[in-house]
């Protein structure tokens, strides 16, 4: 391959040339160009019949995908697109640890956008699950944006993944970039997933592409007091999203799955496992607390006020209830996990 | 007729002694002059002394009269010569003997009345270690002088009555008694009590940790959660500066002459919150005579940092040396000088710069980038200075209202608190004696709480049982925890025992420390 881009590139500029006996439209210089081309970034042309049909099917599809990672025509089977806030709390957290991590074991395929939050967690959890997972790029496809999310990039490629994107090169994103790769998640995807959602966010467009597309869309119910709940509750309420309540619901629309879990738990608080495990082994102030955290994720203090247990014995109490993985914390707020 | 007057020059909290010699010439065209590099200040001395006394009834002389300060090549500043140089030219004309074994040191006013004068502790120090008899005064002075016993103290109000008291007149100026001192110690209800604040639970533990342990706490929250208060509130749960503390605390602000007239030992232990404009000259000290800076006044006591990430960079990176030394360094090109600065940090931060992210209601309006750079700010080798990081968050007014039905429930108040802080620094005082008797032979300096000890008392003092390792061991690998953070937290954990009386680190105080590991 390396040798033949040489190659490629020695004959173009000979092919250049003042004392060249060929013209540029010498067909060798076009295809050591498409060498090079192709040994710096990989794409799939419209045309292939590798492009996802899904996608070719919308309106208007990228005439390129870039992409990193190993192409498959099997990743892109059966695809949920799950999308929701940059400013994820931590019930979104919990959804993100129930939802996905269910779904994506059962082999259907993550798609996002790789922001931080809701998207970033998608793709980790799915990762985390075995799955596999797909990050669509509002910008050029050698760039990774945002940059701190490296480790999560290398994981999604290591481990089957890929990395897409309509922009070649470093091209950086741009405010009308989002939307358009917000298409590209929700035409790849058989269904769309909304975890959580500020009125008016990029999470709200992707649902309303997946719509137009028609494909099915869920939206996570949350509480009415949140603001970033506000607009999954809306689009339950105007009835463009089903609301989830349980894994089920969502894998109702992948009903040609290619197994199925022996035990259909559904998506439940009560019946998580690990915590009522946990309950058992431990005894008096870890009772009350878990307890009180099974309704609400509540932080120190609080707990400290409900409980009327001093910071100093609820401290040690949470820390060894946090490492023995009883508990979770995202921004000072303590959940069962 | 040449006339020695003894004084003396402040150097930072350094004592030099200076000689004022006088001289009053019978020939020469009637002139005033002052050499041995006085600065501005020194030179406009020539004024006051001269207006000075000619308003004490005494005639000011038309001859050449020249001042030198001696040794000449110091550079000389402040008012405090005005005194030695009247009592120098009083004694030339009148003949009287300037008294051999005392020390004249203070500003004049026009009037010719005495003004109180920075530095008198010092002085009154520098007396007692040079064999000196005593010192003469301003009379709002006294007070602070007087902390040091063994030296005459003869507080003057004007020109006039120290002439007729040096020409023999008995009962003009009485020797200062030091019985006017009041020595007792009452702490004052300036802050607010501790159990003024509503909820923060957690805070108010990490506090009595910081308080007990003398460890630096970094409070992270949203605006109105209570960061400022808190930080207020700390001064009031610690326990009163000891004589050796409250001595030297009282000579950096002699020093820097911060004590008000007729003030006298400090023995509250001192809260000083600058501003995020500040200078780094003015937080660590500074200036052509280099003067304490905040860090130093809150020797001893608390400095709170309000709005820590606001502060500009290279001003919180000064404080890394008086951070883990306890000690700050000054060279300017007219010499060096070293201030003590040991004192528990007090950082308050928003998480972001709108202030709202994590909050449980409010949305945060920053971009990722935007919180990023925000925390970044405060740099690495400074937050591993911090022991405690605590979360502040908002506390609900519906929380608040039903607090207000529960009233009945035990908050402790400060006083509560600063009794068991009282006890877990004894604890620690008893721990580091014989460490401290090693440290006076080698020059190290003190250790009065856990968070000065180094690793080699870490492994005399803070042996983990196996099950308490494990526990450490195991928050390592989960917190993601460096070896920094490791340290600090077994640090913590010994004041967290030294709290409940604890003789070795027990589970609970180590699953407790780990609550205010980095996050």
């Amino acid at each position: 391959m390396v040798l033949c881009a040489i190659q490629a590139i020695l004959s173009y500029f000979r092919g250049s040339g003042p004392s060249s006996t060929h013209t540029r439209q010498d067909p060798i210089d076009y295809l050591g160009l498409f060498v090079i081309l192709r040994f710096m970034a990989k794409f799939v042309d419209i045309n292939d019949s590798k492009y996802p049909t899904l996608l070719k099917n919308i309106p208007n599809p990228p005439k390129i995908l870039y992409y990193k990672g190993e192409w498959g025509s099997e990743i892109f089977e059966n695809c949920l697109a799950v999308v929701g806030s940059r400013k994820m709390t931590s019930y979104g957290t919990q959804i993100v640890q129930r939802l996905v991590m269910e779904i994506a074991s059962r082999g259907v395929t993550i798609v996002s956008g790789f922001m931080s939050g809701v998207d970033a967690q998608a793709h980790k959890i799915a990762l985390d699950a075995g799955g596999k997972t797909i990050a669509v790029m509002p910008c050029g496809i050698d760039l990774i944006h945002p940059g701190n999310q490296k480790e999560l990039y290398n994981r999604i490629l290591g481990s089957g993944g890929l990395i897409l994107s309509e922009y070649e090169g470093r091209e950086l994103p741009q405010l009308w970039t989002y939307p358009k790769r917000n298409r590209i998640v929700a035409g790849l995807s058989k269904s769309a997933l909304v975890i959580e959602a500020a009125l008016g966010s990029g999470s709200l467009i992707t649902a309303d592409y997946a719509c137009k597309f028609n494909r099915s869309v869920f939206a996570v119910p949350g509480s009415i007091l949140s603001s970033v709940s506000a607009g999954t509750l809306n689009l339950i309420k105007t009835g463009k999203a089903k609301m989830v309540t349980e894994v089920e619901d969502v894998l109702s629309v992948f009903s040609d799955m290619l197994f199925k879990h022996p035990s259909d738990t559904p998506f439940c608080a009560h019946s998580h496992p690990k915590r009522s495990e946990g309950r058992e082994h431990t005894e008096g102030v870890s009772r009350a607390v878990l307890d009180l955290l099974e309704s609400e994720p509540l932080n120190i203090d609080e707990l400290s006020r409900e409980t009327q247990i001093t910071p100093d014995i609820l401290g040690f109490t949470i820390t060894t209830m946090l490492l023995d993985g009883t508990l979770s914390e995202e921004k000072g707020r303590y959940y069962v996990s | 007729m040449l006339v020695k007057v003894n004084s003396a020059a402040n150097y930072g909290i350094k004592t030099v002694r200076v000689d004022v010699e006088v001289n009053v010439a019978s020939k020469g065209f009637p002139t005033f002059d002052i050499v041995g590099l006085p600065d501005k200040a020194v030179a406009e001395s020539k004024e006051r002394v001269k207006t000075a006394i000619q308003n004490s009834g005494l005639d000011f002389p038309d001859k050449k009269i020249t001042v030198n300060l001696a040794p000449a090549d110091l550079p000389k500043e402040g008012s405090f010569y005005d005194l030695p140089i009247a009592v120098g030219i009083i004694s030339a004309l009148t003949g009287f003997e300037v008294p051999k074994k005392f020390i004249f040191y203070g500003e004049l006013s026009l009037d010719g009345g005495l003004r109180h004068t920075k530095g008198s502790l010092l002085i009154s120090m520098f007396a007692k270690e040079n064999g000196f008899d005593g010192v003469y005064m301003p009379f709002d002075c006294a007070n602070e002088a007087g902390i040091v016993s063994e030296v005459i103290l003869y507080p003057t109000r004007n020109i006039e009555s120290l002439y007729r008291h040096l020409m023999g007149e008995l009962g003009v100026i009485e020797v200062f008694s030091r019985k006017e001192i009041d020595f007792s110690f009452e702490p004052t209800v300036n802050g607010f009590d501790m159990s003024e604040i509503l909820g923060q639970e957690q805070a108010k533990r990490a506090l009595e940790i910081a308080a007990a342990g003398g460890h630096n706490t970094l409070l992270l929250g949203p605006p109105g959660g209570g960061k400022t208060m808190l930080a207020k509130a700390l001064p009031t749960i610690l326990p009163p500066l000891s004589d050796e503390e409250a001595l030297e605390v009282t000579k950096i602000h002699s020093a820097a002459g911060v004590i008000p007239p007729g003030g006298s030992l400090i023995r509250e232990r001192q809260c000083k919150s600058p501003h995020h404009t500040i200078s780094y000259a003015g937080l660590i000290g500074g200036g052509t005579y280099p003067k304490p800076g905040e860090i130093s006044l809150a020797h001893r006591g608390v400095l709170f940092l309000d709005e820590f990430a606001e502060f500009p960079r290279y001003v919180l990176e000064t404080l890394r040396q008086p951070m883990e030394d306890g000690i700050i360094s000054i060279s300017r090109s007219s010499g060096s000088v070293t201030f003590p600065s040991r004192f528990i940090l007090i950082a308050a931060s928003n998480p972001c710069p709108c202030g709202y992210f994590g909050h449980p209601k409010k949305s945060c309006s920053c971009s990722e980038y935007q919180i990023e750079r925000y925390r970044k700010k405060i740099s690495g080798p400074i937050l591993d200075r911090i022991d405690l990081h605590v979360d502040v968050r908002p506390v609900e007014i519906a929380d608040l209202n039903i607090n207000s039905q529960f009233s009945n429930r035990k908050v402790q108040t400060s006083k509560e608190i600063r009794e068991k802080v009282i006890r877990a620094r004894k604890i620690q005082e008893e721990r580091f004696k014989v460490e401290n008797i090693l440290a006076q032979k080698e020059k190290y300096s003190k250790i009065f709480t856990n968070t000065e000890m180094k690793n080699k008392h870490l492994s005399k003092y803070c042996t983990l049982s196996p099950e308490v390792d494990n526990l450490l061991k195991r928050a390592v690998v989960k917190f993601n925890l460096s070896a920094r953070a490791y340290f600090k937290i077994i640090k913590v954990a010994r004041t967290i025992a030294d709290l409940s009386g604890g003789e070795q680190i027990g589970v609970e105080d180590m699953g407790e420390a780990l609550q205010y590991r980095v996050r």
